[in-house]
């Protein structure tokens, strides 16, 4: 032993070549030694959830940048990295993600991408978000521009993607979640767009609440266009239902009285509220007019074309906007159709009897009122009155047998002084105008059947 | 310790053999020894680069490199440990050989 304390006196030499070889494993073993590190601690964090992982390796010493969403989860990252064989020092420069209050989420649709905004609570649920997203909306592009942050309320996951679900409903606009409320703005893609939209927010999570649903749907569209030359009525556009679809196609017929109807409605929801009573009136104005279009827009009624004479003319500018319901907007646009060149009166009574006999005038059941669906063809027969101011008109009145006789005799005078009120009201000479009453006396059909009575019941003109 | 030993083993070998051939020279070697207060010297320098060491008060790759440094001294010292002692050895039976003779 003494021996070996003597001998390693002369060791010393040894040492300079012995430098010279560490020289050497330094150079050579630390780049791979560093990248070992590396690669090792990365393989250690691959199950951790973190967000901007970054390790840098100097020597044996591992320096960890990372955003974890949990203090556990933060401290389990570094030990990990701790635990690699080699690793001397763990430079810790973790932090926690910020939290975010209020914790706000976003899908914004415009027309060519949704983006996704704000904040996703973490890096899997946002990737999932993501792809619901593309699911939802195949060949749309999406654009994540979410960040990370805490403090996302409790169920958050379904409420986004319940609200993805819906964004195809949108044309364009935006659904926010800011903590617990819900808000949603924008337009629908489609008519009832917005009333589907409401019913399936309804199936939020509990605790979510909708804020404030600005969802607009697009106009509902009603549209009618009166066409002399093909003597057609071309109904296009939406209505509520069927029964609607079948009240306003029947009332369409009875008021355009010669034209043929031309039904290419569709059933769609989102009518707002009176809607049959607002487009009923509307068609009755379109009726009087020789040329004309109505458009039904939401609430705006806009009615434009030729009414047959001045009255007319006037009448429908006001009388329209007291027949819709109240809250629509009326806008009349009406000229008046030049006049006719005058006929005598033989060609003025052809005329009369060719519109009686595509329609006849009706009244209320039992009563001397004017029916409102025979305003178009009225307008028609002071129309013809007007192109022969000479012709003296006797207006005669007929029922059929059906009750008193004396009591029809009355209820037929009564009506030919109702169309003759008509007439003078429209502007013609009271004088020309002889109102006469034949109660039951004249029928030009048996009374004992429905149809034969309903021929009976009529109003003639006859030009003297 | 046992991943450097790992990582470095071709190294240490290094070490060991110049410590092998060093212990070998050094029984029949002329070179003045270190003297024996420079030894406690460079026993103490020593002593102090291990605690530093251990202690990880140089960061980095430094720290690495003086890490490397002292595990390639204990090979290097174990080398000339057994170099010195199997020299001796040879030494001493040629010279019992000789005087027999």
């Amino acid at each position: 032993m003494r021996g070996l304390f003597r001998w390693s006196g002369k060791w010393w030499p040894g040492v300079i070549p012995l430098i010279v070889l560490w020289g050497f494993a330094a150079w050579t073993s630390t780049v791979p030694l560093e990248n070992d590190l590396a690669s090792r601690s990365s393989a250690a964090l691959k199950g951790a959830v973190l967000d901007k992982t970054s390790i840098a390796v100097d020597g044996r010493d591992v320096s960890l940048r990372a955003d974890a969403f949990s203090e556990t989860g933060r401290r389990d990252a570094v030990a990990a990295v701790d635990g690699v064989a080699g690793v001397r020092l763990v430079n810790d420069q973790t932090r926690l993600v910020p939290e975010a209050k209020p914790f706000v989420w976003s899908a914004e649709r415009d027309v060519v991408r949704v983006t996704l905004g704000g904040n996703a609570p973490l890096p899997a649920l946002k990737g999932r978000l993501v792809e619901a997203t593309r699911a939802a909306l195949p060949g749309v592009e999406v654009a994540d521009q979410m960040g990370l942050a805490r403090g996302a309320p409790p169920r958050f996951e379904d409420a986004a993607l319940l609200l993805i679900g819906q964004i195809g409903k949108l044309k364009d606009g935006k659904f926010t979640i800011s903590d617990s409320d819900v808000t949603l703005s924008g337009m629908a893609r489609e008519l009832g767009g917005r009333e589907a939209l409401a019913a399936a927010l309804a199936k939020l999570p509990d605790g979510f609440k909708v804020a404030s649903n600005e969802v607009k749907a697009p106009p509902y569209i009603f549209q009618a266009y009166k066409d002399p030359v093909a003597v057609t009525v071309t109904l296009s556009g939406n209505v509520p239902d069927e029964n609607i679809h079948a009240v306003v196609v029947g009332a369409s017929s009875r008021k355009f009285f010669s034209e043929k109807v031309v039904d290419n409605l569709k059933n769609s929801v989102g009518a707002p509220a009176n809607f049959v009573n607002a487009v009923v009136p509307a068609l009755g104005a379109l009726s009087r007019l020789s040329t004309g279009t109505l458009v039904v827009s939401d609430r705006d009624i806009k009615i434009s074309g030729d009414a047959l004479y001045d009255a007319a003319a006037a009448q429908i500018r006001t009388g329209l906007a007291k027949d819709v319901p109240q809250g629509w907007q009326v806008k009349a646009e009406i000229s008046v159709k030049p006049a006719a060149a005058p006929v005598d009166p033989t060609v003025c009574q052809q005329l009369f009897s060719d519109v009686l006999g595509k329609a006849k005038i009706r009244f209320e059941t039992g009563r001397s009122d004017l029916d409102r669906d025979s305003t178009g063809l009225l307008d028609r027969l002071v129309e013809i009155a007007f192109r022969c101011p000479t012709a003296n008109v006797d207006i005669i009145g007929h029922t059929d047998a059906e009750g008193d006789s004396a009591a029809n005799q009355v209820l037929s005078q009564k009506r030919a002084q109702a169309v003759a009120d008509y007439l003078v009201k429209a502007g013609l000479p009271a004088d020309r105008f002889t109102p006469i009453g034949y109660g039951s006396t004249q029928p030009i059909a048996s009374n004992d059947t429905a149809d034969g009575r309903a021929q009976n019941r009529r109003i003639e003109f006859v030009v003297r | 310790m046992a991943f450097l030993v790992a990582f470095h083993w071709g190294w240490l070998a290094g070490a060991f053999a110049i410590g092998l051939a060093m212990g070998w020279i050094a029984v029949v070697h002329r070179a003045p020894a270190v003297s024996g207060w420079l030894t406690w010297l460079l026993g103490a320098i020593a002593a102090a680069l291990v605690a530093t060491a251990v202690a990880c008060w140089v960061p980095g790759r430094p720290g690495y490199w003086l890490e490397l440094l002292l595990i390639l001294f204990v090979p290097y010292l174990v080398g000339c440990a057994i170099g010195s002692w199997l020299r001796a050895l040879v030494v001493t039976r040629s010279m019992r050989r000789r005087s027999a003779a």
